[in-house]
């Protein structure tokens, strides 16, 4: 691409030092003020610093991790919006400041390309050799984070299969396991101006799989839809909220709880903690089972390049070994409903702790899910399809209709 | 230590021109006005004109910016977000002035000002969030309102338009800007001499005349102050249209949010780069709009009286 007669320039923190250190006399200088801030850093190498797209994905406290690695955790949660989460990391060097980066996979390929993260030694993470193999085989190990024949560069931490919350005995509507169709919440008239969805691009993407599933549009690759399918999908969605479909369209977590506690939506995409957020209030949500499709997701955790430089690889392996064990897995799932990387390991930890039955309980759910919604064909979310910015530009359409 | 300082001064006089301390001043606020401002507006209206992807910018110079943002609803947009914020600032105007008059002259009790003063301010320590999303539990479905309606008959079911509506993101401006409306008017108007409205009055002048041909042009200065300080923030808050309208009202904030969580930073400068141009049609129009009072210098001037 330099060889064209175009000047790219790449925004980064560190080509911005380049610059400035060549136009410098001292020439040195950014290189030693970069060096001295890592140093700084690794002096405390009992610390592991998380950058955390995902806040529900912290298992309340850190103090189980905390007791069994003799680590310190540090987590700082960012959006999860590409654009600000890539820029993070490789505009502003996020390497330099954290040990561990953990977020939707689908980034790979950008972080690999910026040089922000580097390949993982799975012989020094010994959780990562029982992953089972429905999990293995999910395109996020395969196609994301350790393509065939290639590198390993990131392990699972936590991973759903979304659908959406709706209130059974008011729309006269089965309860799961009994299936319940998408069309709740966009185009039945039993939720008309009662139902809800996201404002990003990802639910755009989503009434897409419905538009495809439910045979209305012909897709021709739900994984990486192309921009004339976003078109589509947002002349239905614009179509659907004139028709006074929606109530609104929520932006973060705290919002679709409210909808439910507030009694403004019957049917909502939401994510499933919200449900048990709501229920903790009287409400009689449940979390479908859905006919046509889930949005499934995978949060995996990075080792950023600089670490490798900071002398502290030892313990971040170690974390990581921590994020792939049954501690991690008997805490987040009965939390959350989420499903980790090593599921397996969490009955035997909850029996040799005395967690209690209903860990038991959480934990062969979760097993149910990864074999029934995760089996389900449609569809693999991730964090940056090709047509990123226009899907994003198709939703704002919508919003703005 | 006399000394030293007595040395350090023949030094600094050496290596200084001899400028008053208030052109100091005032070149140094303009160096860091100047790095810290102007070079970075001019820098997102010149990165507006190329193209790229992400973080990666092609320096071939375009309009391709502008066009996307237009065609994907950017003049609803832009001309949602200007009417919103005018009329708002409109509305705020009207309840604002009598009552900073009301504040500033017709006010006698001390303990009365201040509760009112606190009033205003206690909001301020309050997130911007948390100011507006109590709201939602007074005008949702089965909110205060809609339960005292259906209570007394006045409806048969709940009203859907009180929240997640244009209406509502009026209401969330309206509380959350009018501090920024009263306050400036209230300084100006405290800072006219009573003399002047007793001059008015012995000279046979009814309250109306008085306010209109005393009080409100020497006041002027803190109408100007507080239209700009509401209608100009107004056009970049990110909260009351999230929480109140829920994403059926898009204002421009929301759009610069979402451009730049997709890393779309050129059509996001883009979009800054019309707002830039909209507060200074706004400047102008204002501009305008003293002239026949003699301007703003004019205006202003009513402060040193």
């Amino acid at each position: 691409m330099r060889t064209s007669k175009h000047l790219y320039f790449h925004l980064s923190r560190r080509n911005f030092i380049k610059c400035a250190a060549a136009g410098t006399a001292i020439v040195g200088a950014p290189a030693i003020l970069k060096g001295l801030t890592r140093k700084a850093i690794a002096q405390d190498e009992n610390t592991i610093r998380l950058l955390i797209t995902g806040p529900t994905l912290i298992p309340g406290d850190w103090s189980a991790f905390e007791r069994e690695t003799g680590f310190k955790m540090e987590d700082t949660v960012i959006k999860d919006d590409p654009g600000i989460f890539l820029t993070e990391i490789l505009v502003n060097d996020g390497g330099d400041r954290f040990d561990i980066i953990a977020a939707l996979t689908g980034a790979e390929q950008d972080l690999i390309d910026g040089e922000a993260i580097k390949p993982i030694e799975t012989s020094a993470v010994p959780n990562w050799g029982g992953i089972p193999e429905s999990i293995t085989q999910m395109p996020y190990l395969q196609r994301d984070l350790a393509p065939e024949g290639g590198y390993v560069w990131g392990v699972p931490l936590a991973m759903n299969a979304d659908s959406f919350g709706y209130l059974p005995e008011k729309l006269n509507e089965p309860r799961p396991p009994e299936e319940a169709s998408w069309s709740l919440v966009y185009e039945s008239e039993k939720t008309l101006g009662r139902s809800s969805t996201g404002d990003n691009y990802i639910y755009l993407w989503e009434a897409l799989a419905y538009l495809k599933n439910t045979g209305q549009l012909e897709v021709g690759d739900l994984l990486d839809p192309s921009p004339e399918e976003a078109a589509a999908t947002a002349d239905f969605l614009i179509e659907r909220k004139q028709a006074g479909q929606f109530r609104n369209f929520w932006k973060i977590f705290d919002d679709q709880v409210s909808d439910m506690k507030n009694g403004e939506v019957d049917a909502i995409r939401c994510w499933e903690p919200a449900v048990r957020e709501a229920n903790k209030a009287g409400g009689d949500w449940v979390y479908a089972n859905a006919t046509e499709f889930y949005t499934k997701w995978m949060h995996a955790c990075y080792i950023p390049t600089q670490v490798h430089d900071r002398g502290n690889l030892e313990q971040v392996h170690t974390a990581l070994n921590w994020i792939l064990s049954g501690s991690y897995a008997a805490g987040i799932t009965p939390l959350r409903g989420y499903v980790t990387g090593r599921p397996d390991l969490a009955p035997q930890y909850a029996e040799e702790n005395g967690m209690g039955p209903e860990v038991g309980v959480a934990i062969d759910e979760a097993l149910a899910k990864v074999k029934f919604k995760f089996a389900k064909e449609d569809f693999w979310f991730s964090a940056v399809p090709s047509n990123l910015q226009e899907m994003q530009a198709q939703m704002d359409r919508v919003l703005n209709a | 230590m006399a000394a030293t300082l007595t040395a350090n001064d023949d030094v600094m006089r050496r290596l200084l021109p001899r400028l008053p301390a208030g052109v100091w001043s005032l070149s140094g606020f303009t160096v860091v006005w100047f790095g810290g401002i102007v070079i970075p507006l001019l820098a997102i209206i010149l990165v507006s004109f190329f193209q790229g992807r992400g973080i990666r910018i092609n320096l071939d110079p375009t309009f391709l910016q502008y066009e996307r943002f237009f065609s994907y609803g950017g003049s609803d947009l832009l001309a949602r977000s200007v009417r919103i914020a005018a009329t708002i600032t409109f509305i705020e105007l009207m309840i604002a002035f009598p009552f900073a008059l009301w504040l500033a002259k017709g006010c006698k009790n001390n303990m009365v000002r201040l509760l009112t003063f606190t009033a205003l301010t206690v909001p301020f320590f309050l997130s911007p969030a948390a100011r507006v999303i109590v709201w939602r539990s007074v005008f949702g479905i089965n909110g205060v309102v809609n339960q005292a309606l259906l209570a007394t008959g006045a409806v048969d079911e709940p009203v859907t338009w009180l929240i997640f509506s244009e209406f509502a993101v009026h209401f969330g401006f309206l509380g959350a800007f009018f501090p920024t409306m009263v306050w400036p008017i209230f300084l100006s108007i405290s800072l006219i001499d009573n003399d002047f409205l007793e001059a008015s009055n012995d000279l046979g002048a009814n309250r109306f005349r008085t306010l209109v041909h005393v009080i409100f042009p020497l006041a002027l200065p803190g109408v100007v102050a507080g239209i700009v300080f509401t209608f100009i923030p107004m056009l970049g808050d990110t909260v009351v249209a999230q929480h109140m309208g829920g994403n059926n009202v898009l204002m421009l904030s929301a759009q610069v949010q979402s451009l730049i969580g997709v890393s779309n930073f050129l059509v996001a400068a883009a979009l800054a780069a019309v707002v830039l141009g909209i507060m200074l049609a706004f400047q102008v129009l204002l501009w305008a709009a003293l002239k026949p009072v003699g301007g703003l210098n004019e205006v202003f001037a009513n402060l040193r009286r």
